[in-house]
């Protein structure tokens, strides 16, 4: 292990931090505990690069993953969010970087970030009633006519 | 006089790819931007589920024109760490030779279209004449001057030759010379030290607020490379500095990526005489093992990356892009707040969010009594007709 990844073990010694291999580590927390995780990331590690955000239906949840970035480890939080209450607190006050990534959530996934300043549509039109294009159980609208 | 929102694009002169910026002025000065994306979005990344990880090797290159390459690389990095598999080390040698080459051609691109948002079209015509010596060994090898489709899941599709090594070489010697002709140029010619310097300032700190990538937060004088950091193909073995500059201005921007130049040509040489023999590619099965990877490269733009959730098909069955000129873009806004609406083009490409020209389809008439109309194109080229009719001109 490097010296960045035993700082990162002992500074979240509470949580359950895995290890994938090296540079590559996975916190798995539940949603309610994503802004004090994040926050303990940036007032005690001092990361203050925020990669991007994954989003990946898993049927009824949906899998969220933020990328951290620290001296070349990637710090990765994972939550999960279910499908009838798709919604999580917005980090856009702690890194304000996730501005965009937390709108293309809500474009693609339908993910409602809780306290973002501006979720307005990102990348799908402004008059987009499509659905939301990166579920699972999503169809091109001219397949669905057939 | 009162605030005006101007909008440039999503169609502009100034602009590549289309994207919006309302712009807020006051006078002449900008007091707030707003960003609106998503104009070309093709859906790559659902698509992505639907084809196999053969099929995906081809669409993921067409990410991007310009840094295609980075794209593919990501991918297969992911893909190979699911599999679990390490591909031979001259395969890793020759995809680190595309990776520089690639940042090579893109720097000189970039160092042309900033010459030309800067009005210096000469510089524009001399950096591309010499970015065409990078596509032609770029097509030596691959056989394609973009989109060079070299890589394969567990290696390299084509080889390098003793032939193509010296060649490789010979390039490097020439790029070399005009690199340092273009320093030169960067730090002491009058046009771009006008245009450039204390233009688009970005402060370390907000750099960092806004998790800005590549040459963008180098200029700031933050020391992030991924090569460095995370090093993947042969990274590890191949010498080379992090070029930062602390002046945090477009002029810092241009810098840092003429520096560049030498130490991917100081990589380029390392590798061309350090390259190891053997095997290019290892074989691997169709169907890949359900599991996760997460790749990121240092692409010319900065930090690109790539997330893939396998789920034991054929078929990938989440992948995740976001590339560096997304996490550019909240940091541009900045940069753009208490700058000149004349210095908006140069601002906007010096964080190279592959840019181009079109032509205007908005005419303010000025002989008009309305404060502004807009007119279509076919109306536009009836205007002019009649224009140069009224001045002996014959359609």
């Amino acid at each position: 292990m490097t010296t960045t990844e035993e700082l990162i073990s002992q500074v979240l010694q509470g949580l359950p931090v895995q290890v994938k291999r090296d540079r590559r580590i996975f916190i798995p927390v539940p949603r309610n505990d994503l802004i004090k995780t994040v926050n303990i990331l940036s007032s005690e590690l001092n990361i203050n690069h925020l990669s991007t955000i994954t989003a990946r239906d898993t049927g009824k949840e949906i899998e969220l993953l933020y990328h951290f970035l620290l001296n070349g480890v990637v710090i990765t939080i994972r939550t999960m969010c279910p499908k009838d209450d798709p919604t999580i607190d917005s980090i856009v006050s702690i890194f304000p970087g996730a501005v965009l990534y937390e709108r293309e959530l809500n474009d693609m996934l339908g993910i409602v970030p809780k306290g973002h300043p501006d979720l307005r549509r990102l990348i799908l039109p402004d008059d987009w009633v499509g659905g939301y294009p990166l579920r699972k159980d999503w169809k091109p609208p001219q397949e669905s006519e057939e | 006089m009162g605030r005006v929102k101007l909008p440039i694009g999503p169609q502009h002169p100034a602009l590549k790819e289309p994207e919006n910026f309302t712009i807020t002025l006051d006078g002449e000065r900008v007091v707030d931007v707003d960003i609106r994306i998503g104009y070309t979005h093709r859906g790559i990344e659902k698509l992505m589920e639907s084809r196999t990880y053969t099929q995906n090797l081809y669409l993921v290159e067409r990410i991007c024109g310009i840094c295609s390459y980075a794209h593919v690389v990501n991918f297969t990095q992911n893909v190979e760490e699911v599999l679990g598999v390490q591909i031979p080390k001259r395969a890793e040698y020759i995809r680190t030779l595309f990776l520089e080459l690639e940042r090579l051609h893109s720097h000189f691109l970039w160092l042309g279209v900033a010459g030309h948002e800067i009005g210096f079209d000469t510089l524009f015509m001399y950096t591309w004449q010499d970015r065409e010596v990078v596509q032609d060994l770029l097509e030596m090898i691959s056989g394609n001057r973009v989109n060079y489709a070299m890589n394969t899941i567990g290696g390299v599709r084509r080889d390098i030759s003793e032939e193509h090594r010296k060649k490789v070489l010979e390039g490097m010697d020439y790029l070399e010379k005009r690199a340092a002709y273009y320093k030169e140029v960067a730090i002491n010619e009058k046009t771009i030290l006008a245009r450039a310097e204390n233009v688009g300032i970005l402060k370390p700190k907000v750099a960092l607020k806004y998790s800005a990538v590549g040459p963008t937060v180098r200029a700031s004088g933050i020391t992030v490379d991924i090569r460095r950091d995370d090093p993947y193909a042969s990274y590890t073995e191949t010498p080379f500095e992090v070029i930062t500059t602390d002046t945090c201005d477009v002029l810092g921007r241009v810098v840092v990526r003429v520096l560049e130049l030498f130490e991917s040509i100081k990589i380029i040489r390392y590798l061309m005489e350090h390259l190891p023999s053997g095997e290019i590619v290892v074989k691997v099965p169709r169907k890949i093992p359900e599991g996760e990877s997460i790749s990121h490269t240092e692409a010319p733009r900065g930090e690109d990356f790539h997330y893939l959730r396998s789920n034991g098909t054929e078929k990938p069955e989440r992948y995740k892009v976001r590339t560096p000129t997304l996490a550019n873009l909240p940091a541009i806004a900045e940069m753009l707040k208490g700058a000149y609406l004349a210095d908006v083009p140069i601002v906007v490409a010096a964080i190279d969010p592959c840019m181009g020209c079109m032509d205007r389809v908005l005419l303010l008439k000025q002989d008009s009594d309305k404060p502004g109309e807009i007119i279509e194109g076919d109306q536009l080229r009836a205007y002019g007709i009649k224009w140069y009719a009224g001045r002996g001109w014959k359609a």
